[in-house]
């Protein structure tokens, strides 16, 4: 046994050696040649597998013969260019096999994705493009390209020249990088923070899409799950003393449930209002602008209403101070008002003026949704009765926009502008009521019509039956 | 007053000769006994024919024809114009009453044998009638353009392609084309409103002409009586008067029917829409639909269908025929068999009208 | 007596049945008089609509009318030309405005923007607005739903 032993390890490092030594293009290059790419090679992750040149550019290692090396017979390939590159790498990092055998765990599939995504044509990248050719690292080796603190420049070498960038897609903005460096991921990464998001964390590093892609990890419906990835991971986020449960929140809001659950792409998600590549959380300042980029009206007003001025002074966050951030609920009528459920008592004391406006604003509102239900109630009493009362209803749709101009128009504070709103919903649905009330009455009047013909009926045949009698009885 | 209407008659008198016709008229009787109250039912019939000449006048003010407008121009009246809700459903009601009376006239004068000469005419002008008044019914219920009318003329009106050779052509020309369409619609309204009021009229003029010439036809059985033992009462005023009674009162129930069973208007009728279940004509055509649905699909060589509408086709004839094939018997002019063919016919009726309402 | 009593009950008879049949006729007559006059509103129809004159709209102005049981929105641009389209937003059915300040068709609800071909241009909406036809006979203007 020890004999069989000591042969195995003689004959391990024989070869082991042999091959080494045995790297003809290699050796030669690096004395008689001496060029860049056997200066960079032996610091590469292939050089330290024991990978020869021969073993991506094709030819016979063995031979010290230059004809016979580089023989196009051999199968030597030169200097591959564009997909020849691709099909170098592949001829391992595709094979499930080969990769076991060097004993790595790297995904075989990387080309598949690649091939797919919007850099797969290789006049545009190749695996060389950002891993390098030479001098490729594992991915968590600091010098590697691809290392996260490097990726950025990495990716902005191409995306941030926008003359290089016109040739492919001139309509895409070469500003990211730029915009990264202001965001707190940007400005962490440049601290050496390697956790922060990069290029590769948010997009992808191998099947990345247009942002319009269904498929791309930062599409519309997706991008929140993206971001959680590391925002909702509290162990992940325990250095950073932010909450973890945006998404969670989020995913309950009005706008989680139209983006995620209805799928309405208008639906503002993380980057809508944090940005994306600038992604920083809005400036207490600066809050209803963003809001207000859908919500138009509701900022305006409440920009030119009293809280604008107050909020700036006190430093409350505007919008998000009555609605919340992130956990957005559908607001109801009960947010407004002097009821211990309501936001304006956070502020308003009784007595105060803002304590009666908001008072009054919600009894009108509660007094005219009362009398929408029971004008609805007569109208169904009507029709249930076989009334047609397809004109009332008709007319009662406006009340709806109605109510919803005078729940936006409350963001002004301003009484009487709210008073002016709400007023034509009073009218429309007194005179909705009415008419499903004449419905009703005409119901009535039918059956009391018919009352007083029967009785008139009843009279006349009464009469005539008697006639009839006498004129019998003369006879 | 009366001087008045003296006057008033004279002027007339003097240019049309109505003197002897007046005096003709005021003796008019009818005979009294203990099935006279037969005799209103032809008087019910002709008041409710006016009723729907005047309530399908009315409607005629507001109903647009066509595919875009008959549905919403019913619906129209039947909610905005005051009282249409009204008109429309007496119509609707009566045109049901009206049938129902000319049945029940038809078998009486049937069963009392009124038919007999020298009324032969009388009883063929009234089958007629009866014809008329069925069409009258089919076409005006296609008008409103709804769910179930829609179907229900479909249906209706595809038995007309069972008559073997003409079928096809025919019922391209009912239908105003392959299928029921707005064409059907155009068609079925010119008839309903022009061509049978028209037809009606002349019919039912010398349907009355005939009885106001020959006088009410007396019951069999005063063959046998002396003449001083039958009963009459003078038409003018007496029996008049009964019928204006009456009248009164089913104006009354129509007024009730339409207040408490409103006709209803149903979903505008769409062609592509599935037949809803349980499609069935209005029940005076359903003893004819379920005895079709009831024969086989072959009756040895001539298909069901057809052969169903042959059948019918020549029961309708002999039983307008009836007054030249009820022979004398010896004993008399009691045939019974006229009788038991009478009592089969309507118990025939009857049971296939209802099986149609419980076999679906 | 006898006779004069008679006489009464039935000049009293006589004066009912007169009384009755008067009363009769006028509730038969009544609703058929009722019904021969046409009700105001002409019917509610949902396929073409008459909006009014075209004197009713001056330039460079937007009109909600009623179309079937849906708002329809009618613009008169500064040219004179007419234009109408469904006034249901794409995005959650608010009803939308004409805008002259921005030349533009706009939404309340969430700031969406419509060109005035209809064609939605900003905002949350997903589509177009419905184009409805405007047909103008003499002076009047009438919309009808496209094709």
């Amino acid at each position: 046994m020890k004999k069989f032993v000591i042969l195995a390890i003689v004959l391990f490092t024989l070869t082991f050696a042999l091959s080494q030594g045995k790297d003809g293009c290699y050796n030669c290059h690096k004395d008689a040649v001496g060029d860049k790419a056997t200066e960079l090679y032996p610091k590469d992750v292939h050089f330290k597998l024991g990978v020869s040149c021969a073993d991506c550019h094709g030819g016979d290692k063995t031979s010290d013969d230059m004809e016979v090396a580089m023989s196009k017979g051999k199968g030597f390939i030169g200097i591959p260019k564009g997909d020849k590159i691709i099909d170098v790498c592949l001829k391992c990092h595709s094979n499930e096999m080969v990769m076991k055998k060097f004993g790595s765990n790297i995904d075989v599939n990387q080309f598949k994705l690649f091939k797919a995504s919007v850099h797969g044509k290789s006049e545009i990248a190749t695996c060389v493009t950002c891993h390098g050719v030479h001098n490729i690292k594992k991915v968590n080796d600091p010098t590697s390209p691809v290392y996260p603190t490097s990726e950025v420049r990495l990716c902005s070498k191409c995306h941030s020249d926008a003359n290089y960038m016109k040739k492919f897609n001139p309509a895409l903005p070469t500003d990211q990088f730029e915009k990264y460096k202001t965001s707190v991921h940007g400005q962490r990464i440049l601290k050496g923070d390697t956790k922060v998001a990069t290029c590769s964390d948010c997009h992808s590093a191998h099947d990345i899409f247009p942002a319009n892609d269904p498929r791309s990890t930062v599409f519309a419906s997706t991008l929140p799950k993206t971001c959680a990835r590391c925002h909702s991971d509290a162990n992940y986020m325990r250095d950073y003393k932010i909450p973890t449960d945006q998404y969670e929140k989020y995913a309950q809001s009005v706008h989680g449930k139209a983006l995620l659950e209805k799928g309405d792409l208008s639906a503002p998600a993380c980057n809508d209002c944090h940005g994306n590549h600038g992604a920083i959380p809005p400036g207490v300042k600066s809050i209803s602008h963003v809001c207000g980029i859908c919500h138009a009206l509701n900022a305006e007003m409440f920009s030119r209403s009293p809280h604008a001025e107050v909020f700036e002074k006190r430093n409350i966050p505007q919008c998000e101070v009555c609605h919340g951030n992130h956990l957005i609920e559908r607001p109801t009528d009960e947010m407004l008002g002097i009821s211990t459920k309501s936001t304006c008592i956070k502020c308003h004391r009784e007595g105060e003026k803002g304590f009666e406006v908001a008072k009054q604003m919600r009894d009108m509102i509660d007094t005219l949704v009362m009398r929408t239900n029971r004008a609805k109630a007569i109208l169904d009493e009507a029709e249930f009765k076989g009334m047609d009362v397809s004109d009332a209803r008709y007319d009662m749709n406006d009340v709806p926009q109605i109510l919803i101009k005078a729940r936006t128009v409350i963001h002004t504070a301003n009484l009487d502008e709210f008073k002016e709103t709400i007023a034509p919903g009073y009218e429309i649905i007194d005179r909705v009521t009415k008419a499903g009330l004449d419905a009703i009455d005409e119901y009535y009047f039918r059956r009391w019509g018919l009352g007083m013909s029967t009785l008139i009926i009843t009279i006349l045949v009464i009469a005539l039956y008697f006639k009839i009698k006498q004129i019998e009885r003369k006879k | 007053m009366g001087v008045l209407g003296e006057k008033f008659f004279n002027w007339f008198d003097e240019r049309y000769k109505i003197r002897s016709f007046i005096e003709f008229m005021s003796h008019k009787t009818v005979p009294w006994h203990r099935h006279s109250i037969w005799y209103y039912f032809g008087g019910v019939s002709l008041f409710l024919f006016i009723i729907q000449v005047v309530t399908g006048i009315l409607l005629l003010l507001y109903y647009r024809v066509g595919e875009d407008s008959s549905y919403e121009s019913v619906q129209f009246i039947v909610s905005k114009v005051k009282f249409g809700w009204l008109i429309r459903s007496i119509h609707s009601w009566s045109a049901n009453l009206m049938i129902l009376a000319v049945f029940i006239h038809m078998f009486s004068v049937y069963f009392t044998k009124a038919y007999r000469k020298p009324r032969e005419l009388t009883w063929v002008t009234g089958f007629l009638l009866l014809i008329f008044s069925l069409t009258f019914g089919f076409s005006g219920y296609l008008l409103p353009w709804n769910e179930l009318a829609f179907f229900a003329t479909k249906v209706g009106t595809e038995i007309i392609g069972s008559i073997p050779v003409i079928g096809k052509e025919l019922l391209r020309i009912v239908r105003g084309g392959e299928d029921v369409t707005g064409a059907t619609l155009a068609r079925f309204f010119g008839l309903h409103v022009a061509i049978l009021p028209g037809i009606f009229t002349v019919i039912l003029f010398l349907h009355l002409l005939f009885i106001q010439i020959q006088g009410m036809s007396e019951p069999p059985e005063w063959e046998k009586l002396p003449p001083e033992k039958r009963k009459y009462i003078p038409f003018f005023p007496n029996f008049l008067l009964r019928d204006l009674l009456l009248w009164l009162i089913i104006l009354n129930i129509l007024a009730i029917l339409a207040v408490f069973f409103p006709w209803e208007l149903g979903k505008k009728a769409d062609p592509f829409a599935p037949a809803p279940a349980g499609i069935k004509p209005e029940w005076y055509f359903l003893f004819m639909y379920q005895t079709l649905k009831l024969l086989p699909a072959k009756v040895l060589f001539i298909e069901g269908e057809f052969f169903g509408l042959l059948i019918f086709t020549v029961a309708g004839i002999l039983w307008m025929l009836v007054p030249f094939w009820d022979v004398k018997t010896d004993k008399g002019y009691r045939n019974r068999l006229i009788n038991y063919i009478g009592l089969f016919v309507l118990i025939y009726m009857l049971t296939m009208t209802i099986l149609g309402y419980v076999l679906d | 007596m006898n006779s004069d009593f008679k006489r009464s009950r039935r000049d009293f008879l006589s004066y009912i049945l007169g009384f009755g049949f008067l009363g009769w006729l006028v509730s038969v007559l009544y609703p058929i008089f009722r019904y021969i006059n046409p009700p105001k509103m002409p019917e509610a129809k949902v396929k073409s609509v008459k909006v009014g004159k075209i004197d009713d709209f001056k330039p460079g102005t937007g009109t909600i009318f009623k179309f079937g049981s849906k708002p329809g929105l009618l613009i008169r641009l500064e040219t004179g030309e007419f234009r109408a389209f469904s006034a249901v937003c794409t995005h959650l059915d608010c009803t939308v405005q004409y805008r002259s300040d921005m030349k533009a068709i706009w939404c309340a609800c969430h700031n969406g923007k419509y060109d005035l071909n209809g064609r939605n241009i900003s905002g949350p909406p997903p589509r177009p607005l419905e184009a409805f036809r405007v047909v103008i006979k003499g002076d009047e203007i009438y919309i009808t739903k496209e094709g």
